[in-house]
């Protein structure tokens, strides 16, 4: 980011991107639809499971495939934990970029929870090429509700710890309140989207305003800011976290007993029929999209991504203006963006 | 003052508790079953050969392509001790280079190749970890041993076959009921 | 240059032996040069154990084991450190100002090692027991302001001289509050001599008639020292390193002397004026000492795991704006408790008083219940509905 100061207050900045671009979008031409999974794991590599859900859903719109109900419930578990671990993640590096090293250490214990559950299931830790085309690779061990009933009040500890220790803290708020802020006209002009743009005002959440997979059987709150600053946007994730929990208890609830993780019909390499379409999915940095043209082949003809956080890191320069250059680390912080889905 | 108070008041709390570090390497984290490590060729001790028999699916599959291999006739199988008609005769994983997905394990046939164990596999030399067959077999035996490999298609057999066995007495005990209600 | 160190040792070694020499009181110079290095030993070691004793004190509080690999526990870790440092290569980059460069580190270590001469141990371990020891001690303590400043301009980098007359800054403004609070225990006690103000306590210690100066006291110290929440000047997310940004090896190992050195000092000065110096029942008067400082090392360790960094313009607010009036505030109530001969009880109670109020003040401001931001709930039904 290149900055342009005047004493101690930043005039301007300019965020300069491009240094983790893979081609993504270019190698998905190129490799079978299962292929590509592996490429959007590895986008927006804090929240896998919610990048696969979009493909996935993008790819059986197109071809009007309907996804078993227990592979739905079970998807929806994955990516509400992978919600949980990527918040986790932010809550320490927020702590680490104001100064404090405790929280980034207790995010980890609690993401190790959640990456133990992912183990288990789907055998990698983080890069997982679970999700296929019409449900889930196989199905998930016999244990697996056990587990992640199990595994939930201690989440539930951990986000209250963290709470205890850095939400309220005198000197966090001195740092982060009433620092760059946003109103809500602006975040929607500039495209924000996700915990960024409820901060400031604007109740919008795909998965309530544009439900997918099985997100309209769950009731759960939305949490909305009243300022749009720092604190707020920070605040928004803790919240979520726990809204997290309340869906996972209730899909652990919801959840056939058994039945089939994978659509029938769905054979060995799909092909999807000639046609476009775009999927919207709540990934933890705000709306992530997937335009997918198919021109009826066992390879894509266009794929195109919209990452959130490139769209967010458009909002970076109103907010940093008139801010102390310490302030600019927290805001960045603060916007929680992943430069893997920002470069592709 | 007072939330520093209780953020303090927490961090020793935190303090008394017991560390959750694991000293690695002398003190390894349970092996999850389905941990996917590096791939490895599976080996068929009652016969005596490898599973595979180098039909390239995988090969054509991989996202990386990090595997080339070599495909020849079976002299087993001429002398009659296999049916396998084509055996592997090379094959080669750049383990440096596998993305570790799992797709060829999922697509292969003949159930030859696993995602064994294997996930410590540091070299000095740069592109150390070409592995070719002898390796590979070597991993795999490794992970066949350890973890009481059964090929999936004999456990497809050994299901179907239970089903089989069952629908017959199914069915006797139909015929009984329906004798029973008839009385 | 690995020749650095030994010199560093070497200047401040003939320093103290200058000092002591001065009243030279029938004290042959061997006792002078044998005492001199005996304290330059004991200081290392103590340093020494600091870092380990941070490291797996922090450790904990994150839920982690410290260092482990380095011997038993990890204790011969500081060993290893200082063995790195000092073999690692000592870069100069070719435009720095060359004697400002390395004198700097001498200027910041020196005065912060010969400040020891004077700081009793017990009741007979005090090198010099000089009857203007604390005028000494906080002179003394002031110089190396002038080593930082020394080193951000002779590194000759944007961030070195901005991180330079920050620390500068921060310093001077902290100087104050310590400065007072000293000298209202110093009128408390009517001597400025570290050894009696700290008998001169008997069984109640100074911090039950004034908690409200061991707090600002406490507050200075970690201030003086640059440590967290006060470490803006050399934190890596701000100014990339601050003053010490160019140095590396035996240079930089010198100014992390010091500051270790430093943090003694501090939790020292806090022992001998507020919790009764070495006085306690059953062991031995050093081992009392001893104990004493580590707890107040333990609490800034503490505090370092717990709490974010304070900003630049936040650091001074706070410095100016609150610690300077509460502790002339506290410096008036001594004075009026002395002249008017009012008893103990009358001081613990107004400086607790003061205390409480100004704590209640910041929660106030920033974050009680009324006051602290929110965030609402909206149910997904209603959001469906509309």
């Amino acid at each position: 980011m290149v900055l342009w100061v005047d004493g101690e207050r930043i005039v301007d900045a300019e965020p300069h991107i491009g240094y983790l671009h893979r081609g993504s979008e270019k190698l998905c031409e190129g490799e079978l639809y299962p292929q590509i999974i592996t490429l959007f794991d590895r986008m927006d590599y804090l929240a896998n499971y919610n990048m696969e859900l979009a493909f996935c859903s993008a790819v059986e719109k197109i071809m009007g495939i309907t996804v078993p109900e227990r592979a739905e419930y079970i998807r929806v578990i994955l990516c509400e934990l992978n919600r949980i671990s990527s918040h986790m993640l932010f809550y320490g590096t927020m702590g680490l970029d104001a100064g404090a090293m405790t929280p980034i250490m207790y995010g980890f214990r609690e993401r190790e929870r959640i990456q133990n559950l992912f183990e288990a299931v789907s055998g990698a830790r983080m890069m997982h090429n679970y999700f296929r085309i019409g449900g889930l690779r196989e199905d998930p061990p016999e244990d697996f509700a056990e587990r992640v009933s199990g595994i939930l009040p201690a989440l539930a500890k951990g986000i209250e710890e963290g709470d205890k220790l850095l939400t309220y803290n005198e000197v966090f708020l001195a740092r982060s309140r009433d620092v760059g802020a946003i109103s809500g006209q602006d975040a929607l002009d500039y495209g924000l989207s996700g915990p960024s743009l409820r901060a400031s005002g604007i109740p919008d959440d795909i998965r309530v305003t544009e439900p997918y997979s099985a997100y309209d059987r769950f009731d759960f709150d939305i949490p909305v800011g009243n300022n749009g600053d720092t604190w707020d946007r920070y605040a928004m994730r803790v919240e979520e976290m726990r809204q997290s929990i309340r869906i996972i208890e209730q899909a652990l609830e919801q959840m056939p007993d058994d039945g089939p993780t994978k659509a029938t019909g769905v054979r060995g390499i799909p092909r999807p029929p000639e046609g476009e379409v775009y999927i919207r999915v709540e990934t933890p940095r705000g709306e992530m999209g997937v335009y997918l043209v198919s021109d009826g082949g066992d390879k894509p003809y266009r794929l195109k991504v919209r990452p959130p956080s490139f769209a967010n890191l458009q909002a970076l320069r109103p907010m940093l203006r008139g801010v102390y250059v310490a302030d600019a680390v927290m805001i960045l912080g603060s916007l929680d963006i992943v430069l893997g889905e920002v470069d592709r | 003052m007072l939330s520093t108070l209780k953020g303090m008041l927490m961090t020793l709390k935190t303090s008394l508790r017991k560390p959750v570090t694991a000293q690695y390497p002398k003190q390894h984290l349970p092996m999850m079953e389905r941990q996917v490590g590096f791939p490895a060729l599976t080996w068929d001790a009652d016969v005596g050969e490898p599973y595979c028999v180098g039909c390239m699916v995988c090969v054509r599959m991989c996202p990386t392509q990090c595997m080339s291999g070599t495909m020849i006739d079976n002299p087993l199988h001429a002398e009659g001790k296999s049916t396998r008609r084509k055996i592997i005769e090379e094959f080669e994983i750049n383990l440096g280079r596998c993305i570790l997905c799992g797709l060829c394990v999922e697509v292969c046939n003949f159930d030859a190749i696993e995602m064994s164990h294997e996930h410590e596999i540091s070299h000095f030399a740069r592109n150390g970890r070409r592995s070719n067959l002898p390796v590979l077999l070597e991993m795999g035996k490794k992970y066949q041993a350890e973890s009481n490999w059964i090929s999936p298609a004999v456990k497809k057999a050994a299901i179907a076959a239970a089903k089989a066995a069952a629908a017959p007495a199914a069915a006797a005990e139909e015929t009984k009921e329906e004798t029973g209600e008839d009385k | 240059m690995i020749l650095l160190i030994p010199l560093a040792l070497v200047v401040a070694a003939l320093l103290s032996i200058v000092v002591l020499a001065i009243g030279y009181g029938g004290e042959g110079v061997f006792t002078i040069l044998v005492k001199s290095l005996s304290m330059l030993t004991i200081l290392s070691v103590v340093v020494l154990s600091l870092t380990w004793v941070e490291r797996k004190a922090l450790a904990r509080i994150q839920q982690r084991m410290g260092p482990m690999r380095v011997g038993p526990y990890g204790l011969l870790q500081p060993i290893a450190d200082g063995l790195k440092l000092l073999i690692k290569e000592d870069i100069m980059p070719s435009w720095v100002d060359r004697p400002i460069y390395w004198l700097a580190p001498l200027v910041v270590f020196v005065p912060s090692f010969i400040v020891w001469l004077v700081v009793p141990f017990s009741s007979d371990l005090v090198l010099r027991d000089m009857d203007l020891g604390l005028l000494y001690v906080l002179a003394m303590s002031t110089l190396s302001i002038i080593g930082l400043i020394m080193a951000g301009w002779g590194s000759a980098n944007k961030y070195g001289i901005i991180g330079g007359l920050r620390s500068a800054a921060q310093l001077i403004s902290y100087e104050i509050p310590l400065i007072i609070i000293a000298i209202s225990i110093a009128m408390m006690a009517g001597t400025l001599n570290l050894s009696d103000i700290a008998t001169g306590q008997g069984n109640t210690w100074y911090v039950l008639l004034q908690p409200l100066a061991l707090v600002i006291f406490l507050l200075a110290g970690l201030a003086e020292v640059g440590r967290s929440p006060f470490d803006i000047f050399q934190a890596e997310s701000e100014v990339v390193g601050g003053p010490f940004i160019e140095y590396s090896g035996a240079h930089w190992s010198i100014f992390f002397l010091g500051e270790y050195i430093n943090t003694f000092l501090v939790a020292a000065l806090l022992t001998i004026f507020f919790l009764g110096g070495w006085s306690g029942p059953l062991l031995p008067e050093l081992a009392w000492f001893l104990i004493k400082c580590y707890s107040v090392i333990l609490v800034m360790f503490w505090l370092r795991g717990t709490m974010p960094r304070l900003r630049i313009d936040q650091l001074m607010a706070l410095g100016w704006q609150g610690l300077v009036p509460l502790s002339f505030l506290n410096f008036l109530m001594v004075a009026f408790a002395m002249f008017y001969e009012w008893p103990d009880w009358v001081q613990s109670v107004l400086s607790l008083t003061m205390l409480i109020a100004a704590s209640s003040f910041l929660y106030m401001k920033m974050a009680s219940k009324k006051v602290r931001p929110t965030v609402r709930l909206i149910s997904a039904r209603e959001v469906r509905r509309a």
